[in-house]
């Protein structure tokens, strides 16, 4: 009987509608892969951001084979730097235009190419206004502009592979190629309160994000503090950091009650709602004694 | 006083009349289970998203330059505007996921058989504008995941050979997700679903209450069996009155709803907020892992297996045609699905399949 019925059915057109739909669905799940990039080119396309997403006349010949092999490791630097993260392209700093490649390296177009050992805090003082001010001022910077000899900005920071200040950059290794590790020593300690409270500000905020919090205001406040803090430090002069340390401290501890206060406002929104559920889910037991008591 | 206001009452509209003749000697099946009760439960969601939306709108800005601020501001300066958004976006989730619930029981226990049909297409419209809702709302937030998203669900009709750029370019009001996308997404999630939604669910009530509930295949209470040549009201041998005995059932499992509502907020706050969710739409930086939400995992990880991408578009509206137009192509009278082991078979299948393409949509690269 059962077998005949499912011969019915076997037999019915419908069915062998739905089967084949069935087989195909299936079909499709184990289909062979390489779909992702045809996916992508399909339906995550967009015409004016693609013009975005494609590599910069400068990133192309760079990573050609006619490229000089000590420059071709470039891009790839710069692909994980922290100014790729950012945004910051090959033309903000050398200029040129990364669009069209027959004017790439053209003078017209602002082209500088590789700047000179003196002229590079000039080249990064484009964007980095404040710190060239203090760097200039400094030990470090009149050295440079004097002597021809004193540290520039890649020194310490790299160039291409450019990465996140953290103070950790002031080490014995990288300080003593120049100078003893003593007095830059002294120079961490007196950063190394006011950084901490960076860092934890910075977690902090990234577990707000994680809680699905957006706290821009505080993260532009502190990367405003961080910003003329880090500024500071250009002017390596203990003195005026520790002077200036209690006036950064207060910005932060400001952001820090900031961010305890969006804390505990998460906090009473679990409480409320576990409220809420506690009374709902009550009312449901009530409800279903009543329903009980009726049958 | 109360008497009066009763008296009052009872003189204008006649409610004893209505409660009596309507509600009471309105019949149910007496072996009804809680899946009997989704339908209202989901209406009950409706309802939620409808005050929390209105009172989300007073706030909302539907334009490309301020709509993700409004939501921030909602999230953090209004008074309770978090309570508001966050009721309306787990609510959403959940009415969709009550929807998904609500067909498995139907078909399992068999109910869109006739006289049923329309109530079963009825219903079925009601997922899709249902769907639509949940589209043209996600956009809405205008953050980086709401913003690509929408990118690639905009993308889809162009699968479609000659028409497909030209509707593809009226869904969005250009070439790509802009605000005017924006605004077309709002007016159709404010001014044209809502009146749709309620027009398909006063039909899909009027048909349930109008036929009657249906009993479940192995029910004691079961329908008289001769064929349905003409309307009549479903009868059951055993039956209680619809007020205050299934009322009641109703009512327990639209608090049971709002608990897990409230659970969800209180113990899972990000399950639908994930932190694209709350980055603002950049349209010059993908991101590198895009999905969509749970309900779309599905669909989206089909067509990121199928090659061709009409094909599998193609597939999709089959199927959508299928589930819709389900209750013609199934006209056999049993509805005992245990007897009828191939379409047992073949939807237990498509459920595995689902699921399985859920997951792996939501885990793969």
């Amino acid at each position: 009987m059962v077998l005949t019925n499912l011969l019915g059915e076997v037999l019915s057109v419908r069915y062998i509608y739905i089967l084949s739909l069935v087989i195909l669905v299936s079909v499709a799940t184990t289909a062979s892969a390489g779909y992702r990039e045809i996916f992508e080119k399909e339906f995550l396309s967009k015409p004016w951001s693609t013009d975005i997403v494609a590599e910069s006349a400068c990133i192309e010949c760079h990573t050609s084979e006619v490229m000089d092999e000590k420059f071709r490791s470039i891009p790839q630097d710069w692909r994980v730097s922290w100014h790729a993260q950012n945004n910051v392209s090959c033309h903000d700093c050398h200029g040129g235009d990364s669009e069209d490649a027959s004017m790439a390296m053209s003078h017209k177009r602002g082209f500088t190419g590789s700047p000179n050992y003196t002229d590079i805090p000039e080249m990064c003082g484009k964007c980095h206004i404040g710190i060239l001010k203090n760097y200039v001022e400094s030990g470090h910077g009149k050295a440079l502009i004097e002597e021809g000899t004193g540290p520039n900005c890649i020194t310490c920071h790299g160039s291409h592979n450019v990465q996140k200040v953290h103070i950790d950059i002031i080490n014995a290794q990288l300080c003593s190629k120049c100078h003893p590790y003593e007095r830059a020593k002294i120079m961490k300690q007196a950063l190394f309160l006011t950084e901490k409270k960076i860092e934890k500000i910075e977690n902090d905020l990234a577990d707000l994000r994680k809680q699905g919090v957006y706290p821009d205001r505080e993260e532009k406040n502190l990367f405003n503090t961080q910003a003329q803090f880090r500024t500071l430090f250009h002017t390596i002069d203990v003195t005026v950091v520790k002077d200036k340390t209690n006036f950064f401290t207060s910005q932060l501890n400001s952001i820090e009650d900031d961010i305890k206060g969006t804390f505990e406002e998460l906090s009473f929104r679990k409480k409320f709602s576990t409220f809420l559920m506690l009374i709902f889910a009550g009312t449901w037991a009530i409800v279903t004694l009543i329903i009980r008591s009726k049958d | 006083m109360w008497q009066k206001l009763k008296d009052g009452i009872e003189i204008r509209i006649g409610l004893t009349d209505l409660i009596e003749n309507r509600l009471r000697q309105y019949r149910v099946p007496s072996d009804t289970n809680i899946f009997y009760t989704l339908g209202i439960v989901t209406m009950a969601a409706y309802v939620v998203q409808a005050i929390t939306g209105y009172f989300l709108l007073m706030y909302y800005v539907p334009h490309s330059e301020h709509a993700f601020r409004s939501v921030q501001d909602i999230m953090t300066i209004i008074p309770f505007g978090w309570f508001v958004r966050m009721v309306h976006m787990v609510a959403a989730n959940l009415m969709v996921a009550l929807l998904f619930i609500h067909f498995i029981s139907i078909f399992f226990m068999g109910s869109y058989k006739k006289p049923r049909e329309i109530t079963w297409l009825a219903g079925g419209l009601l997922l899709l504008v249902t769907l639509a809702f949940c589209l043209s709302g996600y956009l809405l937030p205008w953050s980086q995941r709401s913003y690509w998203a929408t990118t690639i669900v905009s993308n889809l009709p162009t699968a479609f050979p000659v028409i497909g750029d030209a509707l593809a370019n009226l869904l969005r009001g250009g070439d790509s997700v802009t605000g005017i996308t924006l605004t077309r997404f709002f007016s159709l999630h404010v001014g044209f679903l809502p009146p749709v939604f309620l027009s398909i669910v006063g039909l899909h009530i009027f048909l349930v209450w109008r036929i009657g509930l249906s009993v479940p295949p192995l029910s004691q209470s079961a329908e008289e069996e001769s064929e349905w040549t003409e309307f009549r009201h479903a009868t059951y041998s055993r039956s209680y009155p619809f007020y205050p005995n299934f009322l009641l059932k109703e009512v327990s499992m639209i608090m049971l709803f709002l608990a897990v509502t409230f659970f969800i907020m209180s113990f899972m706050p990000t399950l639908f907020l994930p932190e694209a969710a709350t980055t603002p739409a950049d349209p010059l930086n993908t991101p590198a892992d895009i999905k969509p939400e749970w309900y779309f995992l599905a669909p989206y990880q089909m067509l990121k297996m199928i090659p061709n991408k009409f094909l599998g578009i193609s597939l999709q509206i089959i199927a959508i045609i299928v589930f819709l137009f389900w209750p013609f192509f199934d006209t056999r009278a049993e509805r005992n699905i245990m007897k009828r082991p191939l379409i047992f078979g073949i939807f237990l299948v498509l459920l595995a399949l689902w699921f399985l393409l859920t997951y792996w949509g939501r885990y793969s690269a």
